[in-house]
């Protein structure tokens, strides 16, 4: 008697451990499905265009360090207010540099500046394909090419 | 210092249930093998969600903004698969090191405290990802130094090369090659992508990678064949072509490149098949394991029988016969779980894997340059590969191979890299964190 009653029990408790698992599992099904949601809204709102640039450093403020400019498929780069970006600094050329996208990639060329343009701490001397992630230099101005 | 406490609210409500299910799941083991009514020893139970809701504290305490369901995640499969490896302790010959005799259980635990640890010092002190990023080719140096040093000093068990011996413990580099090779293959592909996704070699139809691109990639094919036969370790050559194929495949889009590696791996798998008798061994036991039931397909004959013990409902945890396979604790764990938890728990099992690569791969789309995004998806696909790979081979789906099953086979080392994979996961979803909120800050000002 005492035996089957063991087992009964034992029953529940190996019912109730797989229950459990999927209560948990429930749980995360949830929080996947919110996140899901949110996500998408949040893609919706901020999630237009084809990159950005983050400004990670400049000395003048102007772009000011820490502001993301958001980029359309040509931009010039110089001290030529005229530019699409206007970079305010002694060590940039009036126009300094193309950054430009081309079918899937990001390309920057140099325009004749006097100090260089440099990715990822290289001067360059012909259009470069950049990926996300890459650093430019424009003068003392220092930008990463975002998503 | 200056604390910078950050609420993790969901991650605390997603780790509270496994004060419920691991204890539970120790009552039910130790109910159904000593035939009375008590609890039994829980410390290894309680000890266990302890760890983690510390792993917690320290991730509030040290302000981090990383994913929140990454942790309860590996947590509540890690807590599964210790209520399992706990029930297969009294079967399995316990280990002994530093002088002390812990049982696999026991073992596990410590090394989850390890795996922890570790998981925290990546999650937390990388400040960026440079010593990752640029230092790719002195991490590929090391993962090739890992691989001559178990190739020429490693020993063997079991007919496969694997165990590089230090003292009081031995490793399994091959665990942390993995992760190597994730870093150097992201690093490689975000400095080159434009590059390979441009121009590209027209042999007739298919379009080929340029050169400077095909070769490293036939390179490492290479290296993971060379590993396959030197080391037979047919699994762990496996898992690292697939990561590359994945990553290569993520970062230029071009399916063309996903053909030509599989092309390459039938071929050379076949070659292998032809070639070298250990390898063909492994492939007659896989078409047909009934065929030496008693010796070469015992061990898959006896996880056959266990899946088909165990049904849909399984037998009960203690109320089952796993300790009847071979080597259950590492290779045939999943087996274990499916027996005693049937079906629905072994289905479990899965969905929380599931769960965890739809969060790595979300963490990989939210990542906001190009090496975080692919060390993601190449850790995420790691993970899942390696899950795939071993159930796969408990199933008798594709060749058994001897991988473990992350966070819940029986092993330090694949703990601990695991734990690592984690950690990375956690920081670039931090640094993702950190970027949207500076943006955000100064939208706001």
């Amino acid at each position: 008697m005492s035996g089957d009653l063991l087992r009964v029990l034992l029953l529940g408790l190996q019912l109730g451990f797989v229950a459990v698992l999927y209560l948990i599992l429930f749980g995360f099904a949830r929080s996947l499905l919110r996140d899901l949601r949110s996500a998408e809204a949040q893609q919706l709102a901020s999630r237009v265009g084809i990159g950005r640039l983050s400004v990670l450093e400049s000395p003048d403020d102007e772009p000011p360090a820490g502001t993301t400019i958001a980029l359309g498929p040509i931009n010039s780069l110089g001290r030529n207010v005229n530019n699409t970006i206007y970079v305010e600094d002694d060590f940039a050329s009036a126009n300094h540099a193309m950054l430009t996208f081309r079918g899937r990639s990001w390309f920057i060329e140099d325009q004749g500046s006097t100090n260089g343009t440099y990715v990822n701490g290289h001067r360059i001397d012909r259009p470069v394909a950049l990926s996300f992630g890459d650093e430019l230099m424009i003068g003392r101005v220092r930008m990463r090419l975002e998503r | 210092m200056r604390l910078t406490l950050a609420w993790r609210w969901t991650e605390l409500r997603m780790l509270l249930p496994l004060l419920l299910l691991v204890p539970l799941g120790f009552v039910v083991t130790h109910v159904a093998e000593a035939g009375v009514l008590e609890p039994g020893p829980l410390t290894l139970a309680f000890g266990y969600v302890a760890l983690m809701l510390v792993a917690h504290a320290i991730l509030v305490l040290s302000g981090h903004r990383g994913d929140q369901l990454l942790l309860p995640l590996v947590g509540t499969i890690g807590g599964a698969g210790l209520v399992i490896l706990n029930r297969l302790a009294p079967d399995v010959e316990p280990t002994q090191a530093f002088g002390l005799q812990l049982d696999v259980a026991a073992t596990q635990l410590a090394w989850f405290a390890v795996g922890l640890v570790a998981m925290l010092a990546v999650a937390i002190g990388l400040r960026d990802d440079g010593l990752l990023r640029h230092y790719k080719y002195t991490w590929a140096a090391v993962g090739i130094g890992l691989l001559v040093l178990t190739a020429f000093l490693g020993y063997e068990v079991n007919g496969a090369r694997l165990w590089l011996d230090l003292g009081p413990i031995a490793i399994q580099p091959g665990e942390f090659i993995k992760i190597i090779l994730v870093v150097f293959i992201a690093g490689y592909l975000a400095d080159n992508r434009a590059l390979l996704t441009g121009a590209s070699l027209r042999i007739g139809p298919i379009r080929v990678p340029p050169l400077p691109y095909l070769l490293p990639m036939l390179a490492l094919f290479g290296l993971v064949m060379l590993i396959a036969v030197r080391q037979n370790d047919l699994g762990q050559a496996l898992l690292l072509f697939g990561i590359f194929l994945t990553m290569l495949f993520v970062a230029t889009g071009r399916r063309s490149y996903v053909l030509i590696g599989l092309l390459l791996f039938v071929a050379g798998s076949f070659a292998a098949y032809k070639l070298f008798p250990h390898v063909a061994a492994r492939v007659d036991i896989w078409i047909d394991p009934f065929a030496d039931p008693t010796n070469k397909g015992f061990q898959p004959v006896r996880g056959l029988f266990a899946l088909a013990r165990g049904g849909l409902f399984g037998e009960g945890l203690g109320q089952g016969l796993p300790q009847s396979i071979p080597y259950v604790h590492t290779d045939f764990i999943f087996a274990a779980v499916a027996e005693e938890l049937g079906l629905v728990g072994a289905f479990a099992l899965l969905a929380l894997f599931l769960a965890f690569v739809f969060r790595g791969l979300r963490i990989a789309m939210l990542a906001r340059d190009e090496f975080s995004a692919l060390l993601a998806v190449g850790l995420t696909a790691s993970l899942a590969l390696q899950t795939l790979i071993i159930v796969a081979g408990n199933l008798k789906l594709v060749p058994l191979t001897g991988i473990t099953l992350p966070f819940v086979s029986y092993g330090g080392s694949s703990v601990l890299a695991s734990f690592v994979m984690v950690g990375l996961l956690l920081n670039v979803s931090h640094r993702t964190a950190r970027a949207v909120d500076r943006e955000q800050g100064l939208k706001d000002r």
